[in-house]
């Protein structure tokens, strides 16, 4: 059944009695190592049997310029393409016992080794290669248009991140708006002479760094100055992101799509930062919206029957945070009505103790739950750097989330959750 | 809120509800160092401490058929279970699903033909109150009529979304073809309607059978110590029941191509082989490399066969106490034209891998197996599956490479592997073939 917004707002109590909390060591901090033009932040964790690297380089899509996009992602899809030995990187890493990936975000382009302790070494010997002679002829770009192209239709078909696309294109300026991997339009449009000239003036090692977690050990230093050192000397001016501030009439952006079966409607905020003092309470806050609407549950649902869910950007600075809404668990109008109404009475009044209590413990577990996996821990202390914070300041969330009070949560609803735009996906034709 | 047949459990429950709370009168009587253990109670337990991760992974597995004890078997029926279970509030008027969720935590049920878990995933600070919420609602079952709905919901939902899963699909159909009879013959994902005529009091007669503490494997990974195994609640009346025995898996007589498509929400076909049991450590070993060997994404010799078709194709062994299997599972466009050179590249395997191919292919298989036991509950599904299974010191978490599981692996040679593909992969597959239902042409 679902737990009407009322109800939820005026009674809520403790699902259970707070138990004591035990006394665990805390999560090992990082240790900064010199690598002369860059540094590496290792973390390690003698119990796991695998290394991971991430080189982190300023080569984001806010670097793209008009009609560039998806260069960035084409270009690291390209170095993962590179021939090494006669086979792409990916796949010469691969058959060596290990993996890389990438990703692009706003503001960064990220490289995530994985392999055992005795192999990483070698392997990231083998990244630097490509990295240092990053190849962007034809048929390596065809090739990684292809393997972008797969992942763009995966990302379509997903009603959540084509609203958030939507979202973040109205919200951030220039290349950090657009699609973060292109469209298959654009990237055919861009060639060659692009790819290099982007690589050229934005793949430097003065703006990079690494983070190393797991089994780290003297392989994974000498790695992570390889892959520094494969790119070229120097730094590129950095710059804030540029953003268009909200209005008072939210936006409304709307698409139709063959491949999405039920309406979606998803709300983006401007939001605070990791490092943002209010980014605590805006954890709160997510935890008390992403609760509106909940139905009595067992089990962790698909999202498909889930009512509401969030997508936190806090990668980058200026965030943005997305709530979306499944219309076929709520009705559109009466979701969005009700979560305005929520962002309103949140920002009038603070919380009843309990009520805060309830959520800082919801918003303290699941910050707790981000970074499990070893690629999601090189990427939480990379996130933190990237902004400017000690390695360790996402592990000091959690506490932090501790002492946020009703005055935190009524001030920061108030700053940051009282404008939003809409984005709306709906199904073409009768749907499905 | 109604409690489904409450009264006439009332002293069962009420013997157990204590251990949902603060120094719980019948909780285990003392905090077990030992990573393998049995508690008074007769539950079973794994503790593996990372105190680097910021969660703690807590599971309950239990061997149990998942189409239920009685006949007809139903699939799906010991998720169903689980899920109500998760679901109903006890005395305490908090479900299990209710405390996690609150907790910021994650709260999963997966169903196995033979088994069925349920994993809780919280920040380490709330390890010690889900231990005491879950084995206590676990091993005294309350069924409410809330927590039934919740269940039925629930367990339908997850069941829509496998069976549109290609791979889940065929997998599920291949067990009929492959066995006679038994857990995967019966599969687990339930038909449109299969629950309709159930009720909740089946439903907790299931529950108290399977989820008993002596049929229990509890295993704690992650940020937790074993201060936390002292809540763990007990149910002294049934604590010397023991576990359920395996259940006897029959093998179809000759390996049974399915006689005509089978209309499925996925389309695809599947191919499948029964493989050693578990027992048969050397040889389940050589089937999972040669599994990875051959399907690992864009270096498996599969893949790269039907790498220019529009065709998924995945493959893996899965060991079982009795007999493990073998699966393939082909879906896309260009299946008809894929499945003999799948075929093929498979028949191939019974010949030795050169020797350079042989080296790389293992240590791919080292590495994507130990990137598979990264997050706590990655690490507690593996000692649970292996435990439930017969054999938990063979789980690959175990030791980590110096574990007996990656000493097999390291002794695998191109030739030891290519005898166990003759002997188990070197005859005619099962077979089965999925296809959607013709939907009614147009008048127009």
């Amino acid at each position: 059944m679902i737990r009407p917004f009322a109800v939820l707002a005026a009674a809520l109590v403790l699902v259970a009695p707070v138990t004591a909390t035990a006394a665990l060591p805390a999560p090992g901090g990082a240790t900064v190592v010199d690598l002369g033009d860059a540094r590496a932040y290792v973390e390690p964790d003698a119990t796991v049997a695998l290394t991971g690297l991430e080189l982190f380089v300023r080569a984001g899509l806010d670097r793209q310029e008009d009609r560039q996009n998806g260069l960035a992602a084409l270009v690291a899809q390209s170095v993962l393409r590179t021939p090494v030995d006669g086979v792409p990187l990916a796949d010469a890493v691969e058959a060596r016992g290990g993996s890389v990936t990438f990703a692009v975000a706003a503001q960064y382009a990220r490289f995530y080794l994985e392999a055992r302790p005795e192999q990483i070494g070698p392997l990231a010997d083998l990244v630097a290669r490509a990295l240092h002679a990053p190849s962007f002829d034809p048929a390596t770009l065809a090739a990684a248009r292809r393997e972008l192209g797969d992942r763009i239709a995966d990302a379509q078909s997903d009603p959540r991140l084509v609203g958030l696309d939507m979202l973040r294109g109205s919200y951030y300026r220039d290349g950090a708006g657009a699609p973060a991997l292109g469209t298959p339009q654009t990237l055919l449009a861009l060639g060659t002479a692009d790819a290099a000239a982007f690589y050229a003036h934005w793949y430097v090692r003065g703006d990079a760094f690494v983070t190393a977690v797991g089994r780290t050990g003297p392989a994974d230093e000498s790695g992570s100055r390889a892959l520094v050192d494969a790119l070229a000397p120097g730094n590129a001016p950095d710059g804030a992101l540029a953003i268009r501030p909200l209005t008072a009439q939210p936006k409304r952006l709307v698409t139709h799509r063959d491949d999405v079966y039920s309406p979606y409607v998803v709300i983006g905020f401007e939001a605070p930062a990791l490092g943002d003092r209010d980014f605590p309470a805006a954890l709160v806050i997510r935890a008390i919206l992403s609760d509106l609407f909940k139905q009595d549950q067992a089990t962790v649902r698909p999202f498909v029957f889930r009512p509401i869910g969030s997508i936190y950007g806090y990668d980058a600075d200026p965030a943005q945070l997305a709530l979306w809404l499944n219309g076929s668990e709520v009705e559109p109008q009466v979701g969005l009505a009700a979560l305005d109404a929520l962002v309103k009475a949140a920002a009038e009044k603070p919380l009843e103790a309990a009520v805060l209590a309830r959520y800082r413990q919801r918003a303290r577990g699941e910050w707790a739950l981000e970074s499990l996996s070893l690629d999601e821990r090189a990427w939480s202390i990379g996130n933190a750097v990237a902004h400017g914070l000690n390695a360790d300041a996402s592990a000091q969330v959690g506490a932090a989330i501790d002492e946020v009070t009703a005055a935190d949560v009524e001030r920061v609803a108030k700053k940051w959750f009282q404008r939003f735009d809409v984005a709306l996906v709906l199904p073409r034709g009768d749907g499905g | 809120m109604t409690l489904a047949g409450f009264a006439p459990r009332a002293a069962l429950v009420a013997a157990l509800l204590v251990s949902g709370l603060p120094g719980a009168a019948r909780a285990q009587a003392a905090p077990a160092a030992m990573p393998t253990g049995t508690l008074p109670g007769g539950v079973s337990y794994e503790l593996r401490p990372d105190a680097t991760q910021s969660a703690t992974a807590i599971a309950l597995w239990y061997r149990a058929p998942a189409g239920g004890f009685g006949e007809p078997a139903i699939p799906g029926f010991s998720a169903l279970a689980a899920d109500t279970v998760a679901a109903s509030a006890g005395l305490t008027g908090t479900s299990l699903g209710e405390l996690v969720d609150g907790f910021g935590g994650v709260l999963s049920v997966a169903v196995y033909p033979d088994s069925v878990s349920v994993t809780a995933v919280v920040p380490p600070e709330r390890a010690s109150a889900v231990v005491r919420a879950m084995t206590g609602a676990y091993f005294a079952p309350v069924v409410t009529d809330d927590g039934f709905q919740v269940g039925l919901r629930e367990t339908g939902q997850d069941a829509l979304v496998r069976s549109f899963d290609p791979s889940d699909a065929i997998e599920n159909a291949l067990g009929a073809s492959l066995f006679a009879t038994g857990p995967l013959h019966d599969g687990t994902i339930p038909a449109a309607g299969a629950f309709k005529g159930i009720d909740a009091a089946q439903v907790r007669t299931f529950a108290e059978r399977a989820f008993r503490p002596s049929n229990a494997i509890l295993v704690l990974t992650g940020a937790v110590d074993a201060g936390v195994l002292s809540g763990v609640a007990n149910r002294p009346e049934v604590s010397t029941a023991g576990s359920e025995p395996p259940a006897p898996q029959t093998a179809q007589p000759s390996p049974r191509p399915s006689a005509a498509p089978i209309v499925a929400n996925a389309t695809g076909v599947g191919l499948g082989w029964v493989g050693p049991p578990i027992a048969d450590e050397e040889s389940a070993t050589a089937l999972d490399f040669l599994a990875d060997a051959l399907f690992a994404p864009h270096t498996g010799l599969v893949t790269r066969a039907v790498a220019d078709r529009k065709v998924s194709v995945s493959g893996k062994f899965v060991t079982y106490h009795s007999a493990g299997v073998f699966l393939v599972t082909l879906s896309g466009d260009d299946v008809p034209a894929a499945v003999p050179i799948v075929e093929q590249t498979i028949a191939r395997a019974v010949k030795p891998l050169a020797p350079a191919a042989f080296a790389a292919a293992k240590a791919g298989f080292v590495y994507r197996l130990l990137g598979d036991m990264e997050t706590p509950g990655e690490i507690a599904d593996t000692y649970g599956w292996y435990a439930v299974e017969g054999d938990a010191a063979y789980a690959p978490a175990e030791g980590g490479t110096a574990g007996r599981y990656f000493a097999l692996a390291d002794a695998l040679t191109p030739q030891s592997v290519a005898r166990v593909a003759a002997r188990y992969l070197g005859g005619a597959p099962a077979t089965v073939t999925l296809i959607k239902a013709q939907t009614k042409a147009s008048p127009t």
